[in-house]
C-alpha cells in the first residue's frame, strides 16, 4: 500500500482529504440529556460515596435521582450480594467529570453484584469496571461521554475483567473511544438487548471463554462486534462465542481512537477500520448467525488472524490464528458509501478485494493459515466455515497477503469455506440471573 | 497514510489553537490566611491497652503512636521507624513510617522471592505523608497533610485514613478522601503549588492489593534489608526488628533479597530502574495485583521480557497509549507508553492511577535513561 501513497499528488490529496473523511459519519447523539436533573447536594453525593465505602455484604445501596458529581471514584471492595440500585437510567446520573485522580468511574469487586438503573458519565478512564467478580450483572445500565470532543472520551463504557458469569442486560454503551461493551479475560458471558452506538468498537469479547452475545442492536460504531484474542495475557487465548440475532447496522463512524493526525497505536482497536459490521481476530470457536449486517461500508463481517497487525506474535499459550468458525443465516445489505480508506486494514479492502475497487463487502478472509497443518489454503485447515443462504451474491474476498503488500493477491472462491463446524456454548446458568 | 499526515498536523494544529484560545483561565483564588499551628500535647495513651475491636477510632491522637505534640510524630515506645530502600513517588511528599506489634508477638518473613512477612494480629502500620516548607530545609517548618494506618485483626489488613487538621494539633479520620491545597519551596528554590489528593478509604486497596485482599507493599525484607539510622545508630533494619522483638527466626540478612535504592547512582542503572519501577509500579502490575489484566508486570524479580514491556503492545490503554505501539521501546524512550503514561498528568492516562497530581521529574528520567540504553 506504500506505493499507493506515493504517487497520490500532492494537491489531489488536499480536496481527496475532505472528502475521504466526510464519508465517515460521526455522532454525538446523547441518549437522553442529563443537565436538566436536579443536582445532588454535597451532603448526598458524599452519602453515595461512605454507601460504597461502608457497604456490608446483602446490602443494597440506593442512589436516589439526581446528577452526582463525583470527585472521587466509588469502589465498592470485594463484598457478596450487593445491589447498586438507581432511579433510574434517565434519573440518576452519577458523573466523573470532575474525577481527579482514578483509572475509573466505578470499580466493583466481589460475588454476585448487581448494578442497575443508573447513568454513569464522562469518566476519564473507564466507566464502570468489574474485575475478579463472580457474579456480575449490569442492567438498564447507561454509560456515556457527553464530550462535544470526542477525542476526549474514556476507553471502556461498560468493562467487566477477569470476571465469571458476566450478564450485561439492557444497557447502553454510547461515544467511548474504544470498546462501548468490554468482556475481557472472562468466562461464561452473555450480552443482551443493549445497545451500543458512537463507539470506535460497540460490543468486544477478548480472551474471553463461552459467551453469547444476542439480541443486541449495534450501530453507528467504526466496528460493530469484535472477537479478539490478543497475546501476552494471563488469560492466554480465549474460545467459544456466539454473535446471534444482533442488528449490526451502518458501523461507518470515523474511528477516533487515536487522533486523525496519527497513525495508529498499539491498541489494536485503532486499526478498525470505519465500516466494519463484525470484526474477528485470532479468535477461536466462533459461530456468527441469524444477524442482521446492514449498511456497514467497508465489510460486514471480517476474519482476521493476528498476522494483519504487524505486531510481534511470540506468546506462550496462545496463537494468532482464527480458527473453528461457522458463519451462517445472516442478512447483508450492503451500501453505495465510499468504503474506508482512512486505515491500512480498510484499504486493504477496499483497493483489493476481489469485486471491485471501492466495493463494500459481505465478508473477507485474510488468507492466513498455520502451515504446519496444510500446504494449502484450499484444505481450509483453519476450519473456517461460512454458509450463507446465497453465497453467489455476497461479496466475499479471500485475501492472500503472504507476500507482503507488493503482491497482494485477492479471489471469491468460497468453495474451500462450505462446511460446518459445531461451536459449544452454555451459559444457561447465568440466564435468568 | 504516511504523507496524509502533514495535512492533519495542520488541521491539529488549528483545532489544538482553538482549544488554547477558548481556554479561559481559571484565577483561583489562594487563601494565604495562616492558620496557627497549636502547640497543645496529645493526651497519654497507651497503645496496647486500646480496645482494637472499636478501631478505626475518630482521630490519630486516640492511638498513642506518638508522645508529646502529635505534630513532631514522636514515636512512643515500641513504635519503630523503617525505611524502604526505595519509595512510591506521591507528589514530592516526604514520609515517615512507623510499625507497632503487641508485646511478645513477632512477624516472620516468609520464603518467596520478595521475602514478604508474616505479620501477627493488631500490628499497625503508620505513614505519615508531609511537606517540608522548603525542601533544603527539610527538619524545620513542615505540614502533615495526612497520616494512613493499616491495622491487621483477624488476620485481616484494613487501611483507615487520617487527614490532619490545618492547626496540625491532630488528624482526624475520613473516608471519603479530600483535596488540600499544599505549597513549598522545592530544592530549586522555586515555589510550587498544587492541590494534592488524599485518597477516599477504597481507594487504598488500588496498590495495596493481591488477590483483592489489602495487603502492606513496602514491609517485606526486599525493601527492608538495609541500614539506616536508629537512635544508637545505623543499622540492618532486619536485624533492628529482631532485637526489638518484632522478627522472629531471622538468618544472616545476607540471605535475603534487597532492593536497591533508586536515588543513589552507583548502583547499576538496570538494578535502580527495576527498583523504581517496582515500588511505584509493581505493587498493581503483577500477577496477583489489579492491573494484571495487562499483563504488564513491574517487579523487581521479573526477568521475562514481554512481561516486562519490551515491545508488548497495550490491551486496554485506551488514550494512556498516546501515539505509540509498545510499552517500552528499547533504546528509543520518546516512543515508549512505559515514559508517555509516566510524563502525563491527564486523568486516566496517568500512571500510576490514583497518588499523584504531577509528575516526578527524577524518576522519569531515571527510566528514560534506562530504556535508552536498552538494545
Amino acid at each position: 500500500m506504500k506505493g499507493l501513497r506515493q504517487y497520490i499528488p500532492f494537491f489531489a490529496l488536499v480536496f481527496l482529504y475532505p472528502i475521504l473523511f466526510s464519508c465517515n459519519s460521526s455522532t454525538t447523539e446523547m441518549t437522553f440529556d442529563s443537565s436538566k436533573l436536579r443536582k445532588a447536594t454535597q451532603e448526598e453525593t458524599e452519602k453515595v460515596i461512605e454507601q460504597f465505602i461502608m457497604a456490608e455484604d446483602s446490602m443494597v445501596i440506593e442512589i436516589p435521582a439526581g446528577f452526582y458529581a463525583l470527585k472521587t471514584q466509588l469502589i465498592l471492595d470485594n463484598k457478596n450480594h450487593i445491589t447498586i440500585k438507581g432511579a433510574g437510567l434517565t434519573e440518576t446520573v452519577l458523573s466523573f467529570r470532575d474525577l481527579k485522580a482514578g483509572g475509573e468511574g466505578v470499580k466493583l469487586v466481589g460475588n454476585n453484584i448487581t448494578i442497575q438503573d443508573l447513568s454513569v458519565e464522562d469518566a476519564p478512564g473507564d466507566g464502570i469496571k468489574s474485575q475478579h467478580c463472580d457474579g456480575i450483572t449490569f442492567r438498564k445500565v447507561n454509560v456515556t461521554w457527553t464530550n462535544g470532543d470526542k477525542s476526549k472520551n474514556g476507553t471502556y463504557a461498560i468493562y467487566p475483567v477477569q470476571c465469571k458469569n458476566v450478564l450485561i442486560d439492557e444497557c447502553i454503551a454510547s461515544h467511548s473511544k474504544d470498546a462501548g461493551i468490554y468482556v475481557g479475560q472472562s468466562e461464561n458471558i452473555i450480552v443482551r438487548n443493549s445497545l451500543a452506538f458512537g463507539n470506535v468498537a460497540g460490543i468486544e469479547i477478548e480472551n474471553s471463554d463461552n459467551a453469547e452475545v444476542y439480541g443486541n442492536t449495534v450501530r453507528d460504531n467504526s466496528g460493530g462486534i469484535l472477537v479478539f484474542n490478543l497475546p501476552g495475557l494471563p488469560k492466554s487465548d480465549g474460545r467459544g462465542t456466539k454473535i446471534y440475532n444482533n442488528e449490526i447496522l451502518h458501523n461507518n463512524h470515523k474511528n477516533f481512537a487515536t487522533a486523525l493526525s496519527e497513525d495508529p497505536n498499539g491498541n489494536t482497536v485503532t486499526m478498525i477500520p470505519p465500516g466494519s459490521g463484525i470484526v474477528i481476530l485470532a479468535a477461536k470457536e466462533v459461530e456468527i448467525f441469524d444477524n442482521r449486517i446492514h449498511k456497514n461500508k467497508t465489510v460486514g463481517l471480517a476474519i482476521a488472524n493476528y498476522h494483519v497487525t504487524g505486531f510481534p506474535m511470540d506468546a506462550p499459550n496462545w496463537s494468532p490464528f482464527t480458527s473453528n468458525i461457522f458463519v451462517h443465516d445472516n442478512d447483508y445489505q450492503r451500501t453505495w458509501h465510499f468504503p474506508d480508506f482512512t486505515k491500512e486494514f480498510g484499504q486493504l479492502i477496499s483497493v483489493y478485494n476481489a469485486h471491485g475497487f471501492a466495493r463494500t463487502q459481505d465478508i473477507i478472509y485474510d488468507g492466513f493459515w498455520d502451515k504446519t497443518i496444510s500446504d494449502n489454503i484450499q484444505s481450509n485447515p483453519m476450519k473456517i466455515c461460512i454458509r450463507e443462504k446465497e453465497m453467489e451474491k455476497i461479496h466475499f474476498t479471500l485475501f492472500d497477503l503472504w507476500e507482503g503488500e507488493d503482491n497482494i493477491k485477492s479471489s471469491k472462491d468460497y468453495a474451500p469455506f462450505n462446511c460446518e463446524v459445531q461451536v459449544k456454548t452454555d451459559v444457561s446458568a447465568i440466564a435468568n440471573l | 497514510m504516511k504523507s496524509y499526515k502533514k495535512y492533519f498536523s495542520i488541521n491539529l494544529a488549528l483545532g489544538l489553537l482553538l482549544l488554547v484560545l477558548s481556554c479561559e483561565k481559571k484565577q483561583e483564588e489562594t487563601t494565604n490566611s495562616k492558620v496557627e499551628i497549636s502547640e497543645t500535647e496529645a493526651p497519654l495513651v497507651e497503645t496496647a491497652s486500646l480496645d482494637f475491636s472499636q478501631i478505626p477510632f475518630k482521630n490519630l491522637s486516640d492511638y498513642g503512636f506518638f508522645k508529646g505534640k502529635l505534630k513532631s510524630l514522636d514515636p512512643d515506645e515500641g513504635v519503630l521507624l523503617y525505611e524502604p530502600a526505595s519509595s512510591l513517588f506521591t507528589d514530592y511528599a516526604h514520609k515517615s513510617r512507623f510499625i507497632w506489634m503487641p508485646e511478645g508477638t513477632a512477624a516472620s518473613i516468609r520464603e518467596d522471592d520478595e521475602g514478604s512477612m508474616d505479620f501477627p494480629d493488631n500490628t499497625v502500620i503508620i505513614k505519615n505523608f508531609y511537606y517540608p516548607a522548603d525542601f533544603r530545609k527539610p527538619e524545620a517548618e513542615k505540614r502533615i497533610i495526612e497520616t494512613r494506618l493499616m491495622v491487621k485483626r483477624n488476620g485481616v489488613w484494613d487501611a483507615y485514613p487520617y487527614v490532619w487538621k490545618e492547626d496540625q494539633s491532630d488528624a482526624i479520620y475520613k473516608v471519603v478522601g479530600a483535596e488540600i491545597e499544599v505549597a513549598w519551596t522545592d530544592l530549586q528554590g522555586k515555589e510550587q503549588v498544587i492541590n494534592y489528593i488524599v485518597p477516599n478509604k477504597n481507594q487504598c486497596k488500588s496498590c495495596h492489593n493481591e488477590k483483592e485482599q489489602l495487603v502492606p507493599i513496602g514491609v517485606k525484607a526486599k525493601h527492608l534489608n538495609h541500614e539506616i539510622r536508629f537512635a544508637e545508630g545505623e543499622k540492618n533494619q532486619l536485624v533492628k526488628w529482631q532485637e526489638m522483638g518484632y522478627l522472629s527466626d531471622l538468618n544472616d540478612p545476607t540471605t535475603y533479597p534487597a532492593m536497591v535504592d533508586y536515588n543513589i547512582p552507583s548502583h547499576s542503572l538496570e538494578l535502580r530502574a527495576k527498583a523504581y519501577l517496582d515500588i511505584n509500579c509493581g505493587h498493581c502490575h503483577r500477577a496477583d495485583g489489579p492491573a494484571s489484566t495487562s499483563g504488564l508486570f513491574l517487579t523487581y524479580e521479573e526477568t521475562d521480557p514481554l512481561k516486562l514491556g519490551i515491545n508488548k503492545t497495550p490491551v486496554a490503554a485506551g488514550f494512556g497509549a498516546g501515539t505509540f505501539k509498545y510499552d517500552i521501546v528499547p533504546g528509543q524512550a520518546d516512543q515508549s507508553i512505559l515514559t508517555y503514561r509516566m510524563s502525563t498528568n491527564q486523568v486516566g492516562a496517568a500512571m500510576p492511577e490514583i497518588g499523584r497530581v504531577i509528575v516526578h521529574q527524577e524518576g522519569l528520567e531515571l527510566i528514560r535513561e534506562w530504556i535508552n540504553g536498552l538494545k
